[in-house]
């Protein structure tokens, strides 16, 4: 059993985890095996997020978050990697992984940007195809609800692509 | 006769096999095959077969045809258009009477919280949303809610859910409810989400629809109230907490924080999300809003989607090398997946339609026995001792004859059956390609000994070998590469082989002289001699260690091909069996004959699992498309049909689209096809004209 690790949140929060437990993001286990085992709490960087946000950081509260899914997953056996089509066969999600995203929107997408910011593919996934689930089986207004999302479309627009997408006979 | 019925079959499984065995010994002679009939006297038996069977066939028809199409698809997107949403109310419905019992300390401490946002909470249920929230305020300033709530919503802050503060200073328009759980702190940036509490997001959402609840009973009060609170919501607005009451009162609404995932996250991430969707989601999301449909449209996101939708079934090693296209295109660079997802959207429709085209392949002089096609050619054997390859696109032609011609044909009198072809599924369009003159297409005769001079019975070919059987009693290998070239003689049967397959390693024929040969593929060989049938073997089909053959003798046997010994009995009900399939993945066989039934049984238990009464003469061919659930059968009452391969129930009637009995059926994920005893083959062609439908191409 080695030592426990300290993480070190954005906002300056410590919080000790099992190592399994950190392990489960890849950023984290590279630092640590760059490291070695200094028993220095470990940086949390800031994450550059052009499109909305200058900086984007892992708080306390998305990380707590965070831990919690890696601490119930630590015994997980390692997921077959990047096989992409596996990974994407089913938006099946199970039923700790459903209860435990049961949250808001922002911190939904907060954890999606941690769990890609700390290279944590399962919860990646398990993020995306939460976002997924909310889309399926939706209208496009009735997405635009859900998301509060402008239509910017003008209405020739919007014919242009309804047309696109009808069948193309019958 | 209803397809429907069918399950009532399963108890019926046997009748007593008394009755079975001495019928199937005059069975085995009718069912063995049509080299026995007479060429001239087919025309007259079948014609009157099918004025008989006519009636029976029309009121099938009838019955089940409009109905077995659409309907399952129109629930379908029903059923997954409502559900979300209605799930998700309900879900907030139930937890709000959950928490509403346990939040008498919920709703004591609000107040506290109201007064002093910066107050650390010693411990407990509260203590890192606290925190949360006011490390928040830390980085981005105090009072700065606002802007970065702007950022996000474009300034629209109708329809957010309540923050703790106006929800607080509105108590008076709340207070009907204020038993109830005022929400857990959670503004636009301080989610109501509790470390180590795994329902706090539900307790979010139990919140919001209390309130909801709230609002809608108080909705007669509000009139007065609003102007009240709205000015208190003003006050409050030093917090940066706008919130249009209005909205709130006046229809249902999320009261959760929406964000735009598409903006919010980067363009990677989106794409992720998106390649979860199903098509028709996609397709949605395209028309959400210009930034949603640049991330929707994206070639990378469709390719995962479709690939999602029609997924490529890993290669199975028990699946002999059939070599059948599946239609899923190919992975290059720059392909476009939304359009070949609409492509193969329109095939699957004219299948669910039954519309296809009819191409004709003139060239033969006598019953077409057997054909094998692949995306580029067809293979077909006759009963004139010939066999060609078709060109499988347009204009179809025949591109080699191997064996002596018989001779130019010209096309004269029909083609179809018009009459019969007015009961099910007829052609949209009927394509006779001019018959190409043979000379120049003759494979040169040098050694005619290696040709076949009988009936070629049956063929199949992999992309290295061809292997006919035929009623000289031999098996001919032949080259692919090497244009057609015979290779071996396979010598052994003791009358004609009526049905040949293999893969790497056998090749496994079966004759009327009712035994089966395992050969071996590359010497030609013979392994071993399987028998046990007490008829003719008409058929069998080779998974792995596993042969299944069918016998005139009604019995469907199969055989581990190492051992050589038969592990297991399919019998009939009646009669003798002239076909059988084996699915891909070993686990169903499904069989065909006399008595006009298709048995469908589990390969592992012997469970009959479907009996399809729809045919109304013997059944001659049988194919199993795994990958689109497709079964499709040939029979001599001159009909194809296509069948549900999970429920059994029938999906296309095409009957009369040749004048005579149809002896062997294949089909693929565009096309079937059929040869027929009036010495053509038809392509029904469901992709016949469809734009784009060379994307599906592999």
């Amino acid at each position: 059993m080695s030592a426990p690790i300290t993480l070190t949140s954005s906002d300056g929060v410590e919080i000790t985890v099992e190592r399994a437990v950190a392990e489960r993001s890849i950023l984290i286990k590279n630092m640590l095996e760059d490291l070695g085992d200094s028993g220095e709490a470990i940086p949390i960087p800031n994450a550059r997020l052009p499109r909305v946000l200058t900086t984007w950081q892992v708080n306390e509260a998305v990380l707590k978050k965070v831990i919690e899914w890696c601490e119930h997953h630590k015994n997980d056996p390692p997921t077959a990697g990047d096989d992409d089509d596996n990974r994407r066969k089913t938006t099946d999600i199970d039923e700790w992984d459903q209860k435990f995203m049961q949250v808001d929107q922002e911190m939904l997408f907060e954890i999606i940007l941690a769990a890609n910011y700390l290279d944590i593919k399962a919860l990646l996934d398990v993020g995306c195809k939460t976002v997924a689930n909310m889309i399926k089986g939706k209208s496009p207004e009735e997405i635009r609800k859900t998301f509060n999302i402008q239509n910017d479309f003008t209405p020739e627009e919007e014919d242009q692509i309804r047309r696109e997408n009808e069948w193309a006979e019958e | 006769m209803s397809p429907r019925e069918n399950s009532s079959g399963l108890s019926v499984r046997r009748r007593p096999s008394l009755s079975l065995r001495p019928r199937s010994k005059t069975a085995a002679h009718s069912a063995t095959l049509p080299k026995d009939n007479a060429h001239g006297q087919w025309q007259d038996t079948s014609l009157a077969e099918v004025s008989d069977e006519y009636n029976a066939l029309t009121v099938d028809d009838t019955e089940l045809f409009p109905e077995a199409v659409p309907r399952r698809r129109a629930a379908k997107s029903f059923s997954s258009l409502r559900h979300p949403m209605d799930g998700l109310v309900a879900l907030g419905r139930r937890l709000s009477v959950s928490v509403r019992n346990k939040s008498s300390k919920q709703s004591l401490r609000v107040p506290e919280l109201e007064d002093d946002s910066e107050c650390s909470c010693e411990s407990g249920y509260f203590h890192h949303a606290v925190a949360h929230g006011s490390n928040h305020k830390r980085n981005a300033g105090p009072g700065s809610w606002a802007p970065r709530s702007r950022a996000w919503s474009n300034g629209i802050s109708i329809n957010r859910r309540p923050s703790l503060n106006s929800v607080s200073a509105l108590q008076s328009f709340y207070a009907p409810t204020s038993s109830a759980p005022v929400p857990i702190p959670g503004h636009g940036l301080a989610p109501p989400i509790l470390p180590n509490d795994k329902f706090a997001g539900s307790a979010a959402r139990a919140a919001a629809a209390a309130q909801n609840e709230a609002a809608r009973l108080e909705s007669a009060k509000t009139e007065r109230d609003l102007q009240k609170s709205d000015t208190r919501v003003k006050k409050d607005s030093e917090s940066g907490i706008g919130i249009d009451l209005r909205d709130h009162s006046g229809r249902s609404f999320v009261t959760c924080v929406r964000i735009d995932p598409v903006s919010y996250l980067p363009a990677e991430i989106s794409a992720l999300v998106l390649s979860y969707l199903d098509p028709a989601s996609l397709m949605d999301s395209e028309s959400v809003s210009k930034a949603w449909h640049r991330q929707a449209s994206s070639p990378h996101v469709w390719k995962h989607v479709f690939c999602g939708a029609y997924p490529r079934r890993p290669a199975s090693s028990t699946a002999t090398m059939k070599k059948l296209s599946v239609g899923l295109g190919k992975s290059i660079p720059n392909q476009d997946w939304k359009k070949m997802f609409l492509v193969r959207r329109s095939l699957e429709q004219r299948w669910r339609q039954g519309k296809a085209a009819a191409i004709y392949l003139h060239g033969h002089t006598d019953s077409v026995y057997c054909a094998q096609f692949d995306e580029n050619k067809i293979i077909t054997g006759s009963r004139d001792r010939t066999i060609r390859v078709w060109d499988a696109h347009y204009p179809w032609s025949c591109q080699k004859i191997i064996g002596s011609s018989t001779g130019d044909v010209t096309i004269d009198g029909p083609v179809n059956n018009p009459a019969q072809q007015a009961t099910g599924k007829s052609p949209f369009a009927t394509i006779c390609p001019p018959s190409t003159p043979s000379a120049g297409i003759v494979a040169p005769m040098e050694h005619p000994s290696f040709y076949h001079s009988a009936s070629i019975l049956c063929l199949k070919f992999d992309e290295e070998i061809m292997v006919t059987g035929s009623s000289d009693f031999s098996c001919i290998v032949w080259g692919i590469k090497n244009g057609y070239q015979p290779i071996h003689r396979l010598i052994g049967h003791s009358a004609g082989v009526l049905d040949v397959c293999f893969d790497d390693r056998y090749i496994v024929s079966c004759s009327k002289d009712t035994s089966i040969c395992v050969w071996d593929r590359k010497t030609g060989a013979l392994l071993k001699q399987l028998s046990g049938h007490d008829g003719p073997v008409n058929a069998v089909q080779l998974r792995g260690d596993l042969v299944v053959s069918a016998s005139g003798d009604g019995v469907a046997k199969l055989w581990n091909v190492i051992t050589g010994h038969c592990v297991k009995e399919f019998i009939s009900k009646d009669r003798g069996l002239a076909c059988v399939e084996f699915s891909d993945d070993g686990r169903t066989i499904l069989t065909g004959g006399n008595d006009k039934i298709i048995y469908q049984f589990d390969a592992n238990t012997g469970e009959l699992v479907h009996e399809i009464r729809a045919h109304s003469s013997l059944i001659r061919s049988l194919h199993l498309d795994s990958m689109n659930k497709r079964i499709v059968s040939g029979s001599y009452d001159m009909s194809v049909k296509v069948f549900d391969a999970d429920t059994g129930e029938l999906s296309i009637d095409l009957p009369g689209w040749t004048t005579s009995w149809m002896l062997n059926v294949q089909s693929d994920y565009r096309r079937i096809l059929a040869t027929s005893q009036d010495s053509r083959a038809v392509i029904m062609d469901f992709g016949y004209g469809l734009d784009g439908i060379e994307l599906l191409e592999e």
